[in-house]
């Protein structure tokens, strides 16, 4: 197995965890938040709000303008 | 029987004042679709690192920039508290992620360790494809608004 395979297994198994969390957060009275409830959080402060703003137009640049 | 004891909820409008403002909000939100859709479709086509793929970026940005300190909709309320462990299950996750991307910054191999925009830009080059993340960036965008 090479390194770059498992690099991408790596990638895999996070991005899985993640949409794993994203199910378990929204069942009823899960202890563990969805993601939109989690960046909403976040985003209460006018700084936070304005942080994750940003991050979502970074993405948008990192992925579709290069 | 009604009698005039019967409540009349007097402030739910008759139905048929609610009809004409139900189909104008679906038509707005249709059209509002279909220009998403057009515009994710036409950024699908731009070349990266060209001035047009920067503008199918900036522009949207500084539309949501503008609704969310301008004219923000109606926002759903977020939650008062956290539960912390399970908080900390999407921090480890995230830290993960990006704990995996900035080793492949570091060893800067790509063929041995690429980072997820390696990875991803060749699935982007397919035009449709673009077209559909595109379209989901911008959702995502939305919904941080009305967060």
């Amino acid at each position: 197995m090479t390194t770059r395979v498992i690099t991408i297994i790596g990638f895999a198994v996070v991005i899985i965890a993640l949409a794993g969390l994203e199910i378990l957060g929204r069942r009823k009275n899960s202890p563990i938040p969805a993601l939109g409830e989690l960046l909403g959080y976040a985003m209460r402060p006018r700084a936070g709000r304005f942080l994750i703003l940003l991050g979502w137009l970074w993405l948008g640049w990192h992925f579709f303008s290069r | 029987m009604v009698t005039e004891e019967t409540p009349q909820w007097p402030d739910r409008p008759p139905a048929r004042l609610r009809l004409p403002a139900v189909s104008t909000r679906r038509a707005r939100r249709s059209l509002i679709g279909a220009a998403l859709v057009t515009y994710a479709w036409f950024a699908g086509t731009t070349t990266p690192f060209t001035r047009s793929a920067l503008l199918i970026v900036l522009v949207p940005g500084a539309v949501v920039g503008m609704i969310a300190y301008g004219r923000p909709p109606q926002r759903i309320p977020p939650p008062e508290s956290l539960d912390l462990t399970g908080s900390t299950y999407w921090l480890i996750a995230i830290a993960a992620l990006f704990e995996w991307e900035a080793s492949a910054f570091r060893d800067f191999t790509s063929t041995w360790h690429p980072p997820l925009s390696d990875l991803i830009n060749p699935v982007l080059g397919v035009h449709p494809v673009k077209a559909v993340a595109v379209l989901a960036w911008l959702l995502a965008g939305w919904g941080l608004v009305r967060r």
